[in-house]
């Protein structure tokens, strides 16, 4: 596709933007492990400018798409078996994943509050490898999914309500 | 369902302390603690020796402390005292150097049941407090009390958990590590001057081992996924601890070397938690083999495993107590964690909290007479510790979230002598 050069200006204001953010985040998210929150906007080439080469093959997408295509399955407490709904959002993120040969994710494994840190860590990576291997029967290639488990340490919301226990019992899909 | 018949001792201990004879637990031994005597310019060492070792005293659950003054004239026999002891000091010196000689006189006989005398420097004025008490619970009582030891844990600032450690009694925090990652479940080496623990410093949950001498810490288990629940044997020369290298967790054991690593648990549900008993011969821990969390004990080697726990849906981190008797851990029961003992066998349950928050993570303290744990009955978790019948409690950690803690060894001073 042939672009402006209102484009283009605007694509190099984007991504100079973009770069100021990902540094602010990068030197922020030293102080932690990579973990809960989006991660921070990339500067993959699809969005540089200064090359004139065309995008990569079109099944490598952005980080950010594939994060807003990528959905977390939630458990039952102390459950690490999929339910109704965790199979459905699994095999949506399976047919993304199946159409872009590109994409890699970080299953992220995560537990309520309740209960001991170091069950809740072994429980943690039993969602994420049970999330994974249903993944793997869409035809999904292990090599393409890591796993990690956060116990209980990195809920997604703080409270201490079932709620909050509901919304924090999750495999969360990061993308790579 | 045995929980609901487990009657909480905290009704039966809070209020009195009765006088009577030497015990552990509830019985208490009045000790009538003077203020301690000085010469020369010591009058405020004197009184931060004896404040100290006041606190000290107090905090053993072993004595009823009555604040007295110094004995001016010989003790006279009072035989109606029996089984109450009477403590006097003296601080001698200036500048930085310093010695304080602390007495015990049996109230009953009015004689001296334990003298001693320490030289110290001014710096050193806690600790040396810190080891006389020590010394005089060795010498009545026939076991060493742990005011000389630390406790770590799990500060949580923000989304990085650190650890720190404090004296026993919750004085002198200090952080230990800064990776400014998340650090979790942190364990003493029995020589205590090393720290087993979990770390996401490089991404995964890896094993490695805080070396407290030289101030680092270096990896020690790293397969990919979590290296975690580490516990020494009683010799040093193992880490017990759970990974998930087979598909699920399984418990491990992995010499201090880190050469070996020998496989003891095989099933396809988590077991964590490991905790050894005090002749390293059997380990206790968790399992959800039969659906939910249960204690569960085997051999150092791995067989012979066999389900401890018999009552409660949900049980979870052992901890097996130093003299080998009893074992703590921690049981939901209508979605409420509470401490709980039992005998080494399984026997007898007892809930040592109750109705307050979630209690969790019990820790022995190394005399056994304390159990560390944390707890949200003020609100945010924080660490407390309590006499192990459940009695005594007091709130060790305040402010930002505080968890795992971890009661260390007492000190090894090779060429000293332990005895009164």
């Amino acid at each position: 596709m042939r672009r402006s050069p209102w484009t283009l200006i605007f694509l190099l204001a984007a991504a100079l933007l973009m770069l100021a953010v990902a540094q602010g985040c990068s030197s922020r998210r030293k102080s932690a492990p990579p973990a809960e929150v989006t991660p921070p906007p990339s500067t993959s080439e699809n969005t540089n400018p200064d090359t004139e080469e065309p995008p990569p093959p079109a099944t490598r997408p952005s980080d950010d798409e594939s994060q807003a295509n990528l959905r977390d399955a939630y458990f039952d407490y102390d459950d690490a078996s999929l339910r109704e709904d965790a199979k459905a959002a699994l095999e949506g993120n399976a047919r993304y994943m199946e159409g872009r040969s590109s994409a890699r994710v970080v299953i992220e494994g995560h537990c309520d509050e309740r209960g001991s840190v170091e069950y809740n860590l072994a429980l943690g990576e039993k969602r994420a490898r049970a999330a994974k291997e249903y993944l793997t029967t869409y035809g999904i290639t292990s090599s393409r999914i890591t796993t990690i488990s956060y116990g209980k340490e990195r809920p997604f919301d703080p409270g201490h309500s079932e709620e909050a226990w509901a919304k924090n019992r999750r495999a969360h899909f990061v993308a790579k | 369902m045995l929980l609901a018949l487990l009657v909480p001792l905290r009704a039966r201990t809070q209020t009195d302390v009765r006088i009577g004879i030497q015990a552990s637990g509830t019985v208490k031994s009045p000790l009538l603690l003077a203020s301690f005597r000085s010469s020369g310019g010591a009058s405020g060492v004197a009184r931060e020796v004896h404040d100290v070792a006041r606190r000290d005293f107090d905090f053993s659950g072993v004595f009823a402390v009555a604040d007295v003054e110094p004995l001016d004239s010989k003790l006279e026999p009072n035989p109606s005292a029996a089984g109450a002891v009477r403590v006097e000091g003296i601080v001698e010196g200036e500048g930085d150097g310093y010695q304080f000689t602390g007495e015990v006189f049996d109230l009953a006989t009015a004689e001296s049941m334990f003298k001693r005398t320490y030289p110290f420097r001014r710096a050193e004025a806690r600790e040396i407090a810190h080891r006389f008490v020590d010394d005089v619970l060795e010498a009545l009582t026939g076991e060493r009390g742990i005011c000389e030891t630390k406790v770590a844990f799990i500060r949580s600032t923000g989304k990085v958990k650190e650890i720190w450690v404090m004296d026993y009694d919750g004085m002198n925090p200090y952080q230990l590590t800064h990776d400014r990652s998340l650090a979790l479940s942190p364990t003493w080496a029995p020589w205590g001057t090393e720290l087993a623990f979990t770390t996401y410093k490089r991404g995964n949950p890896d094993l490695y081992l805080f070396d407290l001498k030289r101030g680092a810490s270096y990896p020690f288990s790293t397969r990919p996924g979590p290296n975690f629940a580490p516990a020494y044997s009683p010799d040093g020369k193992w880490v017990a601890c759970a990974l998930y290298r087979d598909g699920n967790s399984e418990i491990y054991l992995i010499s201090r070397d880190a050469q070996t690593a020998k496989r003891l648990t095989r099933n396809s549900r988590i077991d964590s938690g490991p905790s050894f008993n005090p002749t390293g011969s059997q380990i206790v821990f968790s399992s959800d083999r039969s659906g939910s969390p249960q204690i569960y004990v085997m051999d150092a080697e791995g067989v012979s495993q066999r389900l401890l726990t018999l009552e409660g849906k949900y049980n979870d981190s052992p901890r097996w107590s130093p003299k080998g008797d009893r074992i703590a851990y921690a049981a939901r029961h209508d979605g409420i964690f509470d401490v709980v003992v039992m005998d080494a066998n399984g026997q007898r349950p007892f809930q040592v909290t109750s109705g307050a928050g979630h209690n969790e993570n019990p820790q022995w303290s190394a005399d056994g007479r304390k159990i560390y744990f944390s707890s949200t009955r003020q609100g945010r978790r924080q660490i407390f510790v309590m006499n192990a019948d459940g009695s005594d409690v007091v709130q060790l950690t305040r402010g930002d979230e505080c968890f795992n803690p971890a009661a260390g060894p007492r000190p090894r001073r090779p060429g000293v002598s332990r005895s009164g």
